[in-house]
């Protein structure tokens, strides 16, 4: 175990609310990420109350609970909604935000830009070709999908982040530039491989983009979930270098971090995570974005905080946007995509506004 | 002073050429080009579209572009294909509608080979929302047709408006005639049957119906159904998997096959339980009949009410 005092580093780095925000224990980070998962649970059974149909609260919580061995004298068309149709959508939102999130908090903490995200960065827009091709080409496979997303997400990284460095290293503003130029490349890349897919199959493909969690299969609902353990758990572990890489990568360095390992370890996870969710449920953006600002904001930017709570907050944060979602205009549907953009660009603009 | 006047001359005569070539070309670019046009513009008559547009059309329309399936098939419903100089690479019938130009398909034509084919009219329907397209159109002075059917009577309209507008009215209302001829008798045959409740699953993921303005709604009623999204707003509105289970749906009807190939030809997962799939109620039916309000939604009409009422078709 490397032992360096992450406290007694000089405070270089005011782009992030410094790593000032109290003493970051061990202790601390259970109670507040074992508040957010309790309140993670509390989101799951909340939300599961609200649908386009009604189900009965207490037989559904009493269904719930029992893990779906007792019916709890709900009818089979209602346990095959609560069960069948809206908690495995609402497992994936909780998935699909956790990963995006943590993808975020460790992008903004290695890349040291507080505008790094998985869609602004055209990490997204990587794994959405990747699933595209997955399906023009092997449309039956459905493990193609998240390995295909996985490739064009890890693709897209390394093309920004080499464009991103000049010979001066990368500034914020090259990052951004090359994410933006990234983004739309891949955009186009985007209405290149619709135009080679069936007509019939265009419509659910823009409805996808804008990210959509309703077409979900069991095997890609259990995929997502585990990958969105698994990545945040390996990101949390590497937050401590993390934290020594917002530094700088040379003080990093310095200071005994293995930059280069530690750098290819986090885009391995973040991009298992964003073409994990890409894959599953489309483009779902500004979440990698919103919340771990909202994290660091209240709870400091120490990632080996920042990155678990912001996996849980984002798993609430999707939950929520996709509630509304499908609640809304019920029995018709909005894609998530266009609620967590709804809520998360004015609340950015308001974060920056007050930063 | 003269002699460097003339050099400079000699240099600037052939720039000059250039820019008066340019200018020429710019011109000639950006000018109108109703030349061909302005010849028959004596001869116009204004129609009223089907969106309530005013639309000023030849008195004879030898070339026209159709630039949706329902409509080629229409027009050559009618007997007025052989004027047809452009359609959709949807636009597959009937088989000599294969063979016309092709100016891109049903949600991105392109303007310039339409312009290139110097049609007198084009045919739009609303389901395929070319509203800034119509506006684009309309801006190269080309007339541009609106069909809007929202049930079969609508479909009849369409037939007869477009019959009307090539000058083969007769033929358009033989057409007509023989088409409501079946429907009623199809309607006849079914009329005594309790009505069936139908969920139409346009496609599977995402889970897509038909709205209360859609003519596939219509289509059900007259085929001795009820269409359990029938009040649900839009025409193909995005449903929920949820409320489409809460139906209870005694049948499922799959438009698939034609041109939609395999696609949308299995049951939405969280409809696996429904009344209509444990009584092995689930039609598939040629997506062609029933996604295009032309003279073949008669025969998708037929096999709905086949389907949803085997019984009074065996008498």
């Amino acid at each position: 175990m490397r032992t360096v005092n992450t406290e007694a580093i000089p405070d270089r780095s005011r782009a992030f609310p410094a790593l000032d925000g109290g003493r970051v224990t061990l202790r601390k980070t259970l109670i507040v990420c074992g508040l957010l998962l309790i309140s993670v649970f509390a989101v799951i059974m909340m939300t599961s109350l609200f649908g386009s149909e009604r189900v009965p609260a207490r037989a559904s919580m009493c269904a719930i609970l029992s893990l779906g061995q007792s019916s709890c004298g709900l009818t089979l068309d209602q346990s095959t909604i609560l069960l069948e149709i809206r908690l495995p959508r609402i497992f994936l939102a909780a998935a699909v935000g956790a990963s995006l999130a943590a993808a975020g908090a460790s992008y903004q903490a290695l890349l040291r830009n507080p505008l790094a995200e998985p869609y602004l960065l055209g990490i997204s827009n990587g794994a959405a070709v990747g699933t595209m091709i997955a399906l023009v080409f092997f449309g039956a496979r459905e493990w193609s999908r998240p390995l295909m997303a996985f490739t064009g997400a890890l693709v897209a990284t390394l093309v920004v982040y080499s464009l991103a460095r000049g010979r001066a290293g990368a500034t914020p503003e090259r990052l951004i530039l090359a994410g933006v130029i990234v983004t739309t490349f891949l955009s186009s890349a985007i209405v290149f491989v619709t135009t080679l897919m069936d007509a019939t199959r265009i419509r659910s493909f823009t409805f996808w983009l804008l990210g959509d969690l309703s077409g979900t299969t069991p095997s890609l609902l259990a995929v997502a979930i585990l990958v969105a353990i698994a990545g945040t758990i390996v990101l949390a572990v590497n937050a401590r270098s993390l934290n020594l890489l917002m530094l700088g990568e040379r003080d990093a360095f310095d200071l005994g971090v293995e930059v280069k390992r530690v750098r290819l370890i986090v885009f391995l996870a973040a991009g298992l995570l964003v073409g994990t969710s890409v894959a599953s449920s489309g483009s779902v953006g500004y979440v990698g974005l919103v919340v771990p600002h909202l994290v660091r904001l209240s709870l400091g930017s120490d990632n080996r905080i920042a990155v678990p709570a912001a996996a849980l907050s984002g798993a609430i944060f999707v939950v929520v946007a996709d509630t509304v979602a499908r609640t809304i205009i019920a029995p018709r549907e909005l894609p998530v995509g266009a609620i967590t953009a709804l809520i998360g660009a004015p609340l950015f603009i308001y974060l920056l506004k007050r930063g | 002073m003269d002699a460097d006047l003339k050099r400079h001359a000699a240099v600037l005569r052939p720039m000059g050429t250039v820019l008066s070539f340019l200018c020429l070309l710019i011109f000639v670019a950006c000018s109108p080009s109703e030349t061909p046009r302005a010849a028959e513009t004596f001869n116009l008559r204004q129609v009223t579209d089907e969106a309530g547009r005013t639309v000023s059309v030849p008195a004879k329309i030898e070339r026209f572009i159709s630039l949706a399936p329902n409509l080629t098939e229409i027009v050559y419903a009618v007997g007025a294909g052989d004027r047809l100089v452009g359609n959709t690479t949807f636009c597959d019938y009937p088989e000599e509608a294969k063979s016309v130009q092709k100016v891109g398909d049903t949600l991105q034509p392109n303007i310039e080979r339409i312009l290139a084919l110097r049609p007198q009219l084009v045919l739009v329907s609303t389901s395929s929302q070319l509203e800034a397209f119509t506006r684009q159109l309309d801006q190269h002075g080309i007339a541009v047709y609106v069909t809007d059917p929202r049930d079969l009577e609508g479909v009849f309209r369409s037939l007869e408006n477009l019959g009307k507008l090539f000058d083969h009215q007769e033929q358009a209302e033989q057409v007509v005639n023989q088409l409501r001829e079946r429907a009623t008798s199809v309607g006849e045959t079914v009329k005594s049957a309790k009505p069936v409740r139908v969920f139409y699953q346009l496609s599977q993921e995402p889970l897509y119906t038909a709205g209360r303005d859609s003519f596939v709604t219509d289509l059900i009623r007259r085929a001795g159904g009820i269409s359990v999204t029938a009040d649900v707003p839009e025409a193909w509105p995005r449903y929920s998997q949820e409320s489409a289970v809460a139906a209870r749906p005694e049948a499922i009807v799959l438009p698939t096959g034609g041109s939609m190939g395999s696609a949308n030809s299995e049951v939405a997962t969280g409809l696996k339980n429904s009344p209509a799939v444990l009584n092995g109620r689930v039609y598939k039916i040629n997506g062609d009949f029933l996604s295009r309000p032309g003279p073949r939604a008669v025969d998708g009409l037929a096999e709905l009410a086949r389907a949803l009422h085997p019984e009074a078709f065996c008498k």
